[in-house]
């Protein structure tokens, strides 16, 4: 087949919804690479200023701008994957002739250590041992307990429509726009306490009542599945073995709110999930459960992939927005909020996949099925993506208000053996670590924050007693170093600084450097402009606390780069 | 667009929120920011310039909100009825002070010559004010300069830039030029051309704005730095750019008798502190060693022209303007005057043309 011409793949994407993206993955595809020429294409296509499209484009960590970029293998070098021996896959494609590059974790810490290599995801220690396979599904629950996203999951089949059919799906949407209205459906969400699960746990009822009533449109639904928090994995799972329970869900939320189109904005690194989207999307399309008059009736929603290109600031709501509008990727100020201006400044939902993913289930078996799925007074399950030092690592789906040792020890066997857990994160990085006896919380927000972290998306890592707390926390403020956007300046200095003081720079007294730290995670916490740079600050603030003596050491030891070296 | 120093509306419900304990009065769309700077509240800012869509990137101008977790930034936040705001407290000011020491340990200097434009000394300013050449924080520099724009107008002194984007702002929303853009993400981040190549290669038009808005200096005018050396004090005498026809307002700067740079008038009526290559950066010939400096003649035998003195030189013109106008009537005379004339000139050219030779066949170079 010949390579599409310039003009052929403006002409594919040109008037397509938020073409901005597929037409840099198109010429990006075709090429390797992204070329002065295509760019100087794409932005006369689009009518973009040629230095904007040129520094949006370098915003995104997987576009390459070299020749044969698409090419090099990716290597994952988060927490996880540096303790699994990432160093050692690096050295081993080195010597395979390769010329790996480190990436940001991709989202299989299940999996340890993850290769993007063209369109495909390897995992595997060393270079001949690289294997790509389907997302590994979860592991029962013990005791068989009760789940909402996941029940259906396991069954064979249940990723085509056929199977998700034979599972009773569609049922919630065929009920809801046949013999509900979009009110009576929010109703429901609204009584099942479900908020949001991509981690700001926002009332989705709440959500949905309010594009409902905002006035303007076209309305918007976007699946947020840019999953890019390390150590959540949850949505990949979600969306490879169930994508029509997040489709279902797209299309109530859009019956619910009265909007007409939708994005799955789906992160680069799951390219394989981008196939099994459009798949299911086709085949719900096939089946008049997609597009124009839905079920018979006058319903009416377009829903439309759209992949994001590395950027983990693009799972933040209006940054996401941003990027699907083709504009640099920075957040946008808030107020106003997306639910009145979102996607074209017009009425959106932004729902997390989980989210979006829960709603039919709730619709078919009502609001109080939901909330007794809880423990105690807590509603509804969440899912927990867990890796590190554990003898199952995997997505569970736990009641909320369940013990985080009974998920541990009883649910994913407990560290390995002979060792003990030193310290968890909490969502993902972004809640910092959890340690000795705060590791007694109970899997929901308010017994969370008590500790001073929080839940979040559910991403949780395990470090044991062996693992070094300095080096970690290092690997993870680089982690936020590197995908702070640059937009305001507590974050954009902050998460360098810290990794610096991480790094053994800085002062070299204890109590200066501790001063110095804690000066600016208290400003970061405080002033910065969205949740990466208020976040990112609690990995220093729970190492600080929980590990003083190490951070004492660090700053005077010779694991630091200070003075004469100490001992003890 | 926002402005700054709107005034409270008169018509219909009049809208109050508390400013520092203070009831105060705003019209709906104001931020917070703007109703604080109407009652000088002197809120830190090095992100924001009125003339532009805020932004909320330097987080100084945060103020605590009864009712909000966090503080929020004033430039962005709408003021809302019954809102209460403080706008300096003990835990601001601390903060603020870290912003500003965490600010200037990514620059290389903090402290650039004035002569760098019009907001390059913002930054130096609010380190005094709070006090924050303290050199924590220290680390790595960000930004990456380029020596090798040998352009004649734009100092682009990277490592100096705070990324506060308010070049690549003014370039896009006051110039509509969109020459410049943000690449990489983080502490990586770079101002940048298309490709990362040289101004003269992009879109710009040298029109200067980038270089005035630059709170640091990062950005310099390299015709008036060109000058830094010259003796005296400097003066500024506002008056109006001569070149087109906007009557762009503009602020000379001169040390004794020489010119030594322009500033844009950012109260100018007409411009707003925009200006372009012209009346920013082309005031060279006023000094230049070439300029004529006495009248010349035409030699009647040689046909050539030879140094004169004013008497003659005018009587000379008169004459044979007389004679021209006597043989062919006073519609054959069309006068055109020098847009780097002073303006006085031009209108004492039009009045000559007019009054004394009778005729409306006047025009000026400058007539855009």
């Amino acid at each position: 087949m010949p390579q599409a011409t310039n003009d052929e793949l403006l002409a594919r994407w040109k008037n397509e919804p938020a073409p901005l993206l597929p037409l840099l993955h198109a010429f990006h595809q075709r090429d390797g690479y992204l070329s002065e020429d295509a760019l100087r294409a794409i932005a006369k296509g689009l009518r973009i200023p040629i230095a904007d499209l040129f520094g949006t484009v370098t915003f995104y960590h997987h576009f390459s701008r070299d020749e044969a970029g698409l090419d090099r293998p990716r290597v994952c070098t988060g927490p996880v994957c540096s303790m699994r021996g990432a160093e050692v896959l690096v050295a081993s494609l080195r010597a395979a002739g390769h010329d790996p590059q480190p990436m940001p974790c991709p989202g299989r810490c299940d999996q340890p250590v993850p290769v993007i290599h063209g369109g495909t995801v390897l995992t595997g220690r060393t270079a001949s041992t690289l294997v790509s396979g389907p997302s590994p599904l979860p592991p029962a629950p013990p005791g068989g307990i009760e789940e909402c996203v996941f029940a259906g999951i396991r069954n064979p089949g249940r990723a085509g429509l056929a199977g998700y059919r034979n599972d009773g799906g569609y049922e919630a949407l065929t009920r809801a726009v046949t013999g509900m209205t979009p009110g009576e459906v929010i109703d429901v969400i609204d009584a099942s306490g479900l908020a949001g699960r991509g981690g700001a746990g926002f009332p989705t009822g709440r959500k949905w009542r309010a594009v409902a009533d905002a006035p303007g449109g076209p309305k918007t639904i976007v699946s947020n599945a840019d999953e890019g928090e390390p150590g959540c994995f949850k949505d990949r799972l979600l969306m490879d073995h169930d994508p029509h329970g997040m489709i279902e869900g797209m299309a109530l939320a859009a019956y619910a709110t009265g909007a007409v189109r939708g994005f799955i904005y789906l992160r680069y690194e799951y390219p394989e999930t981008v196939d099994i989207l459009e798949g299911a999307i086709a085949e719900a399309e096939a089946a008049g459960l997609l597009g124009d008059g839905i079920l018979g009736t006058d319903f009416a929603f377009d829903l439309r992939v759209r992949r994001g290109a590395g950027a983990y600031i693009c799972g933040e709501e209006t940054s996401l927005l941003n990027s699907l509008e083709g504009k640099h990727p920075f957040p946008r100020n808030r107020p106003p909020f997306p639910v009145t201006h979102g996607y074209e400044n017009l009425p959106t939902v932004v729902n997390n996949v989980e989210t979006l993913a829960s709603a039919p289930p709730i619709l078919v078996h009502g609001a109080e099925w939901y909330r007794g799925l809880g423990r105690g007074d807590h509603a509804g399950t969440k899912v927990i993506s867990l890796s590190g030092d554990i003898a199952r690592p995997g997505n569970y789906e736990v009641p909320i208000g369940l013990p985080l040792a009974e998920l541990l020890h009883d649910w994913a066997g407990g560290p390995p053996s002979g060792r003990t857990i030193q310290a968890v994160t909490m969502a993902g990085l972004s809640g910092g670590f959890l340690a000795g006896a705060d590791l007694d919380v109970t899997l929901d927000e308010p017994s969370i924050r008590s500790k001073g972290s929080f839940l979040g998306a559910g991403g949780i890592m395990v470090f044991d007693d062996s693992r070094d707390m300095i080096r970690v926390t290092r690997e993870s403020m680089e982690f936020f170093a590197e995908e702070s956007c640059g937009k305001c300046f507590p974050c954009r200095i902050g998460t360098q600084r810290l990794v610096e003081r991480l790094e053994g720079d800085g002062p070299d007294t204890v109590e200066a450097w501790v001063d110095e730290v804690t000066d600016l995670n208290q400003v970061m916490m405080k002033t910065s402009a969205c949740g990466l740079g208020q976040a990112a600050p609690l990995l220093t603030e729970s190492l600080i606390r929980y590990f003083p003596e190490r951070v004492r050491e660090h700053v005077a030891g010779p694991g630091g780069s200070h003075g004469p070296a100490m001992k003890g | 667009m926002m402005k700054r120093n709107g005034t409270p509306a008169t018509n219909g419900a009049r809208l109050t929120m508390t400013l520092d304990g203070e009831k105060v009065a705003f019209t709906r769309g104001e931020t917070v920011y703007e109703v604080a700077e109407r009652h000088r509240k002197e809120i830190p800012t090095l992100c924001y310039d009125p003339r532009l869509e805020p932004f909320g990137g330097c987080r100084l101008c945060v103020v605590e909100l009864e009712g909000a977790r966090n503080p929020v930034a004033s430039c962005t936040t709408e003021a809302q009825p019954g809102m209460v705001v403080r706008t300096r407290s003990a835990a601001l000011e601390v903060q603020r002070r870290i912003l500003m020491e965490m600010v200037a340990s990514e620059n290389r200097d903090t402290d650039v010559d004035p002569m760098h434009g019009y907001a390059s000394q913002e930054m130096a300013d609010l380190l005094d004010r709070y006090d924050a050449r303290s050199g924590r924080f220290e680390g790595a520099h960000s930004g990456t300069s380029r020596p090798d724009d040998d352009n004649p107008f734009i100092k682009r002194d990277y490592e100096n830039c705070i990324s506060c984007y308010r070049c690549v702002r003014v370039c896009a929303e006051q110039e509509g030029d969109y020459a410049i853009s943000v690449m990489n993400r983080g502490f990586d981040t770079q101002i940048t051309t298309e490709f990362g190549g040289l101004l003269k290669d992009s879109a710009c038009t040298f029109c200067g704005q980038c270089i005035q808005t630059c709170p640091t200096g990062a950005l310099g005018d390299l015709k008036a730095l060109a000058n830094r050396e010259v003796p005296g004090e400097t003066e500024t005498t506002r008056t109006i750019c001569p070149y087109c026809g906007v009557g762009c307002s503009v602020d000379v700067m001169t040390r004794g008798e020489k010119i030594v740079g322009v500033l844009p008038a950012m109260d100018g009526p007409a411009n707003e502190g925009s200006l372009c290559v012209k009346g920013q950066f082309a005031f060279d010939f006023v000094h230049h060693p070439d300029r004529l400096s006495t009248p010349f003649v035409r030699d009647d035998d040689s046909g050539k022209l030879r140094p004169a003195s004013w008497d003659e030189a005018l009587d000379r013109a008169a004459g044979k303007l007389r004679k021209v106008v006597k043989e062919h009537g006073r519609r054959s005379v069309y006068g055109i005057a020098s847009g780097r004339a002073p303006h006085e000139a031009a209108y004492m050219m039009q009045r000559f043309i007019r009054a004394g030779l009778g005729t409306n066949h006047i025009d000026n170079c400058s007539r855009a």
